[in-house]
């Protein structure tokens, strides 16, 4: 038994993708063939232009989607085929902030907050405390009983990044999550990203803000017609030099 | 457990949840009436047959001897072999009074009742049913005065017993189709709420949702909307049947016998709305589970 490994004991890489290739229904592929490692709390960005295949790409790694070919690895696990019980207990380790939100229109923002934490069934009392101390964090005190709809764009952008790292995810995995607040709040979030890489979990940011990705030292998976391209460190003169 | 708290907003006034409500208060009404009239017939059978079982009707043809035109010398003799048989508890006549207000309402209470012929009619009770004691006494009943008339009564009550069992099967259909309606009222209303909460199920899933859970909180409300309905089709069903009670003690004494419902009757009825929750409750998991597990 002592060479069964904990699943929480996890050494090793949190993602990695093998000769991957996606495909909607009938229609031709986002990309075929795609390959690279997202070691344990590293930080990357994830370019490319609009409709490069970003969101589908994170979408396989958040487990909403099957890859059409090739092999998944989340946490040393192989989900490429998993059975879809074992699906939650992986999804919980994850954190992911959608493009589009996908906020609970039903619901406060504190409980859209505490969402993940009441799925894991933990207890109230620590839901209150995480959930109220994080959304103070950023910014949004006042708004903890609001329901999304009358927020803002920036405001439902900083629910929808609580609720992604609330439970302290292994894998946070966000999709333009500064693309509605102004640039001071972007960087305030950055940093909240930054801290929780520093605390251990692994990062991947989803942006087309060249300005945001040159800003932080990180390395950057780039995504363009279909090939992921891994790149270093933007530096402030690349900005507006589209690469290639 | 039920958790209270709610993820999935399913209590949101949706047109579907209200008809769910409406369709199983008819549901069960009917079945009420299902299995109220199953008890009602199995009551009437029992007491039926009970009065029946045991006893003997002999009748004695009128003119079987024509120096005797009231058939005296017969009833006698067979009076007499009844009452020194064993298998026989007690036998008398039925007086000829009882016998014309049996015919009364054929033959109205006018002269011409009295000067007709009457057979005679002896009520017997057995004190032992087995076929074999009834033909025993038939038979001896045969040689006393041949051409007397024994009817056991069971002729007559294997006819109602088929009546009874007929109208029994009808019950029984009836529960049945509106079990098949409950059930598929509660796959579509499922199936539609589903649809409609696509996008919520979606972020409930990403962030570690299980199958259960969400299958629970669907399977929580259709408990709840089937209760709701079941319950409210046993009030509209109480003052029905007490309006049914009404008319019926509104028939003469002797055509319907008094029957008292059994106890199992009322039990039944409470856990009809139970067993229409239980239904619905168990269609809305495997229905959700089923839907769910066609995803990633
Ligand atoms: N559900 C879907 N069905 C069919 N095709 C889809 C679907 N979702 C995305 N696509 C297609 O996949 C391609 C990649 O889309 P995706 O959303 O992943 O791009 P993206 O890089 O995130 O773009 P953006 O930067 O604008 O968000 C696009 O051509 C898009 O039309
Ligand atoms: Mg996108």
């Amino acid at each position: 038994m002592a060479l069964v490994r904990k699943k929480t004991d996890f050494v090793g890489d949190t993602v990695q993708l093998e000769a991957v290739g996606l495909r909607y229904a009938d229609g031709p592929d986002i990309f075929s063939d795609v390959s690279f490692t997202i070691p344990q709390s590293s930080f990357h960005f994830l370019t490319g232009p609009s409709g490069a295949g970003k969101t589908s790409l994170l979408s396989l790694m958040y487990l909403a989607k099957r890859p059409t070919r090739g092999k998944l690895m989340l946490f040393g696990d192989d989900v490429t085929d998993a059975k879809r019980t074992r699906l939650p207990a992986i999804r919980r380790r994850l954190g992911v902030v959608f493009q589009d939100f996908r906020l609970l229109e039903h619901m406060t923002a504190f409980d859209n907050v505490a969402l993940p934490l009441r799925i894991a069934n933990v207890s109230e009392t620590v839901v209150e405390r995480n959930v109220s101390e994080l959304l103070k964090w950023v910014g949004l005190e006042e708004q903890m009983q609001a329901r999304p709809s009358v927020l803002s764009g920036g405001q439902q952008q900083r629910i929808a990044i609580a609720r992604a790292v609330v439970h302290r995810p292994k894998l946070i995995l966000a999709d333009e999550p500064t693309g509605n607040v102004d640039d001071a709040i972007a960087v305030r979030l950055m940093q909240l990203f930054v801290e929780l890489h520093k605390l251990g979990a692994s990062v991947i940011i989803a942006t087309h803000n060249e300005h945001l990705v040159a800003r932080f030292p990180f390395p950057r998976l780039h995504l363009n017609e279909g090939k992921v391209t891994a790149l270093p460190p933007m530096q402030a003169s690349e900005i507006g030099v589209v690469a290639s | 457990m039920i958790a209270l708290r709610s993820e999935l907003p399913l209590k949101k006034g949706d047109a579907s949840g209200r008809f769910v409500v409406w369709l199983v208060m008819v549901l069960v009404f009917m079945a009420s009436i299902a299995v109220t009239t199953n008890a009602y017939i199995g009551a009437l059978l029992g007491h039926w047959s009970q009065s029946v079982t045991g006893t003997l009707t002999i009748q004695i043809p009128v003119m079987l001897d024509a120096n005797d035109p009231a058939s005296t010398a017969a009833t006698e003799k067979v009076l007499d072999v009844l009452h020194r048989h064993p298998a026989v508890e007690n036998a008398a006549t039925v007086p000829r009074e009882k016998v014309t207000e049996l015919l009364k309402p054929w033959f109205g209470a006018g002269e011409t009742i009295a000067d007709l012929p009457l057979p005679v009619l002896i009520d017997v009770r057995m004190s032992a049913s087995e076929a074999s004691a009834i033909a025993a006494v038939s038979n001896a009943v045969q040689t006393a005065a041949p051409g007397a008339v024994i009817d056991d009564h069971r002729a007559w009550l294997n006819r109602v017993i088929g009546l009874a069992e007929g109208l029994g099967a009808i019950a029984l259909t009836t529960m049945a189709l509106v079990t098949g309606a409950l059930g598929l009222t509660i796959v579509f209303a499922t199936r539609a709420s589903l649809a409609a909460f696509a996008q919520v199920i979606d972020v409930l899933h990403v962030v570690g949702a299980k199958d259960g859970y969400i299958a629970g909180q669907f399977a929580r409300r259709a408990l709840l909307q089937s209760l709701l309905g079941g319950f409210a089709g046993l009030a509209i069903y109480a003052p029905t049947l007490g309006f049914i009670a009404w008319l019926a003690s509104r028939i003469e004494d002797g055509i319907l016998p008094d029957v008292r419902f059994p106890v199992s009757l009322w039990l039944t009825l409470a856990v009809l709305p139970l067993a229409a929750g239980a239904i619905a409750m168990i269609t809305a998991n495997v229905t959700v589970r089923r839907a769910l597990s066609a995803k990633v």
